[in-house]
């Protein structure tokens, strides 16, 4: 049998990445040929050839990308409303390291992937992830080589001159918190078969709870907050919050059948967003006394008119909250959200002096929180799938009726997903009011809920490492390749096609038609169409123990 | 005292009524049999004792114990286990995880393990296949290991549903070999069949449900010869 020259998983590799490297360039090629040399290191045999094979192709790969990357350099860059990137981004050493080390990568993952002995292949790759993951983020703030002085934490950069080509650092953060999410969403659609579809409710509280307890918002207005909490206080109570409404809104559908939970989750995640607009002038009266107050005053016509004056009728009821009669309690701040939020700070806290504060806009430190948590996060995950309670999940998603009959309590342990996935979305909501330092309603919109399900989906329902996979493709997509399509587009039109043409209404249409970002959500809505029809257990299907001890 | 003990039990399905006043005893020790032909409320019964369904009227009593209002998993962990109908094994589960999730409702770690071993005494080749994917085993696999399942809660009373249902008769008899088994080892049963032959030769007394009343009852043996029974449940007398 003629084997073929490459495999699927090689060629989509290749190709996917010499295009990604066609767009961003500079020393983000470094980034695309390790990607590349990744999958290709993973889809090879597992044999000596294999790893040879695997050796070669990288480096062709790393080739292809490098030379994509040159495109980049010497004409991308150059055309109108492409991001401009530092001028030593663009030399010839970010090819030169992407070949060397696209190659590397491809023979290491090779190699890796060779080892027979499942325990120690899982080991040496997730150290070998951790090293990506660790070093990643310098490489994308590190334009240039120089040495800047010794690393120390106010200057973590490893010495290098900083740039303004943060182009994966921010977007990889805003991955991380997506990924929280779908890891909690895989709890709620994947353990426990719920169809959750207003997820980013929980997202919401999670958020605004960071931002009344950790902002100026309330303490500013003289209320029953009198300091600011801090972060690593309040993303707890950010959680627990989440959990909270979970059981408020679990607790009493969750014994309907699954499409009546579909509709209620959807109407929660549209009641929240909503919620936050309009708690932006609260009053509240104590109601009793009001009510006497009408019941007195219902045969005294005077009496009737003094209660159309806003500040008589404060004087005769008990008023609670808001009683300024000029200014109502603003809970939420409606529209104008709650900014500035403050960011985590080390220390600086029963006396002990502060060590370190995190600073907005600087994303080094903010990724390996985000790191420490998602890894955090995956971990606990991973050991709640293998308790009683985790191996209660994946029975009542195998079989409900069969389930309940060896004594599981359905409605229980339903609701206990429920809970714990509202967890997670509750902590990456806190997590996300303060790395972003700005909340409003607009933020958690229904397409949170859809994108975090497409990523679940799109990864393999119920198994981790997919979903982490699925929330990075979705994002990354998302925030990287659309956005920098978009200005590739743009530029080539502009330069080529529209330097003669003195109609900007045109060139306007034109643009807008070609805007890459634009066609995000029909992208998502046709991934998860050909999903369903060719892959339907996501990229990663879900892994039973059974198969875990087959391998 | 009867260990298990249904009085007068009404069941519906929404407006309509499966279960018509059911009177059932089962003694400690005893294999019971209901059987019936299709429609006539048989699993209704089972899953109406372990609270899956519940009665509008009438009580159902473990060893003198009210189970009528009770959950499911609280009428497990008193001792009320089934393997139901049409098996159900967890498919994508190793027969182990089955097994374990049969002793869902325990926490001593120890009994588990004997019971494990005790299972794999009964069926040997639920050992050979301990790491397959239930959803891989043939149907008569997947029966003993629903069984198996069912036996892990350590029950007091072992309800099983139509054991015989869909399998060659070569594996009905091996099953049947193990009821006979588990009676020689004083389990406790009520047995569902549609095979009225079969499970009345295993069994010590019958039950005979049609449209969710019971219609005859009596001595194995005796309902055997009964010539209504042997016309409508055993073909007559052309065997």
């Amino acid at each position: 049998m003629k084997q073929k020259l490459l495999n699927n998983t090689e060629a989509i590799a290749i190709g996917f990445m010499a295009v990604l490297a066609l767009v961003t360039g500079g020393w983000n090629t470094i980034v695309c040929a390790v990607i590349a040399g990744l999958l290709i290191g993973l889809s090879a045999n597992q044999n000596r050839d294999g790893i040879i094979r695997a050796g070669v192709l990288g480096a062709i790969a790393s080739i292809i990308t490098a030379i994509m990357g040159y495109i980049f350099n010497s004409w991308v860059s150059t055309l109108p409303g492409v991001d401009n990137q530092a001028p030593d981004h663009l030399t010839a050493y970010p090819l030169i390291l992407a070949v060397v080390i696209g190659t590397i990568t491809s023979l290491v993952v090779a190699w890796i992937h060779s080892i027979h002995e499942e325990a120690r292949r899982k080991q040496a790759f997730l150290i070998f992830m951790v090293v990506c993951a660790v070093i990643f983020p310098f490489f994308d703030q590190c334009p240039t080589l120089a040495w800047n002085g010794p690393i120390s934490i106010a200057n973590p950069t490893v010495g290098c001159t900083t740039s303004k080509a943060l182009l994966w650092v921010n977007a990889v953060i805003v991955t991380m918190i997506f990924a929280l999410q779908a890891l909690g969403l895989n709890i709620v659609a994947g353990y426990a078969g719920l169809l959750d579809l207003g997820y980013v409710a929980f997202f919401a509280i999670g958020a605004y709870t960071m931002g009344f307890l950790n902002s100026d918002h309330l303490v500013a207005q003289d209320t029953f907050l009198k300091t600011q909490f801090g972060f690593w206080l309040v993303v707890w109570g950010s959680a627990a919050a989440a959990a909270f409404f979970g059981l408020l809104l679990g607790a009493p559908t969750l014994p309907l059948r699954g499409d009546y939970l579909a509709i209620v989750t959807l109407g929660f995640g549209e009641i929240i967003p909503i919620a936050a607009k309009n708690l932006a002038e609260v009053r509240i009266f104590e109601p009793i006394s009001l009510f006497i107050n009408q019941l007195f005053s219902k045969a005294d016509a005077q009496s009737l008119d003094r209660m159309q004056n806003a500040e008589a009728f404060l004087k005769n009821t008990l008023c609670l909250i808001g009683c300024d009669p000029t200014r109502p309690f603003d809970f939420t701040a409606g529209t104008k959200g709650i900014s500035p939020i403050s960011p985590p700070v080390f220390g600086n806290i029963l006396g002990i002096p502060k060590i370190y504060a995190f600073v907005n806009g600087d994303y080094i430190p903010w990724y390996f929180l985000a790191l420490v948590l998602l890894a955090g996060s995956a971990f606990f995950i991973f050991r709640l799938r293998d308790s009683r309670v985790g191996r209660a999940w994946v029975s009542m998603r195998e079989d409900e009726l069969a389930a309940n009959a060896m004594g599981i309590d359905i409605v229980r342990t339903k609701l206990l997903a429920f809970i714990i996935g509202a967890m997670f979305s509750g902590f990456a909501g806190a997590f996300y009011a303060s790395y972003v330092s700005f909340i409003e309603p607009g933020s958690f919109a229904f397409d949170i809920s859809v994108t975090v399900l497409a990523m679940v989906i799109l990864g393999g329902t119920g198994n981790i490492t997919g979903v982490i996979l699925g929330a990075f493709i979705t994002r990354v997509v998302d925030l990287v390749v659309l956005e920098r399509l978009k200005q590739l587009i743009n530029g080539i039109t502009e330069k080529v096609f529209f330097s003669g043409i003195d109609n900007p209404a045109l060139v306007q249409f034109v643009q807008s038609i070609a805007d890459a970002t634009a066609y995000k959500v029909m992208l998502f809505g046709l991934i998860l169409v050909v999903m369903m029809k060719v892959r339907p257990q996501g990229l990663i299907p879900a892994e039973t123990a059974a198969q875990k001890r087959k391998a | 005292m009867a260990i298990l003990e249904l009085k007068n039990v009404h069941t519906y399905y929404g407006n309509i009524h499966a279960l018509k006043g059911i009177n059932l005893t089962v003694e400690e020790g005893e294999v019971v049999t209901l059987i019936g032909s299709n429609g006539a409320g048989k699993t209704t019964t089972l899953r109406t004792i372990q609270g899956l369904l519940k009665p509008r009227e009438g009580s159902i009593k473990l060893n003198g114990e009210e189970l009528t209002k009770l959950p499911p998993h609280d009428v497990v962990k008193r001792g009320v286990s089934q393997s139901p109908e049409g098996r159900l094994v967890f498919p994508r589960m190793s027969v182990k995880e089955n097994l374990e999730m049969g002793a869902f409702q325990r926490n001593d770690k120890d009994g588990i393990a004997a019971d494990m071993e005790k299972v794999f005494g009964l069926f040997p080749r639920m050992k050979e296949r301990i790491n397959q994917r239930a959803g891989t085993l043939s149907g008569g696999e997947q029966q003993m290991l629903a069984m198996g399942r069912a036996l892990m809660a350590k029950p007091r009373v072992l309800l099983l549903d139509e054991p015989s249902m869909g399998l060659a008769p070569i594996l009905v008899d091996l099953i049947f070999d193990i009821i006979r088994e588990l009676h020689r080892q004083k389990t406790t049963i009520l047995l569902v069949e549609q095979n009225a032959r079969i499970a009345l030769s295993v069994a010590d007394r019958g039950y005979v449900l049609e449209t969710g009343e019971i219609v005859l009852s009596g001595n194995a043996k005796d309902l055997a010869h009964n010539p209504e029974v042997e016309a409508a449940y055993l073909g007559g007398k052309a065997h």
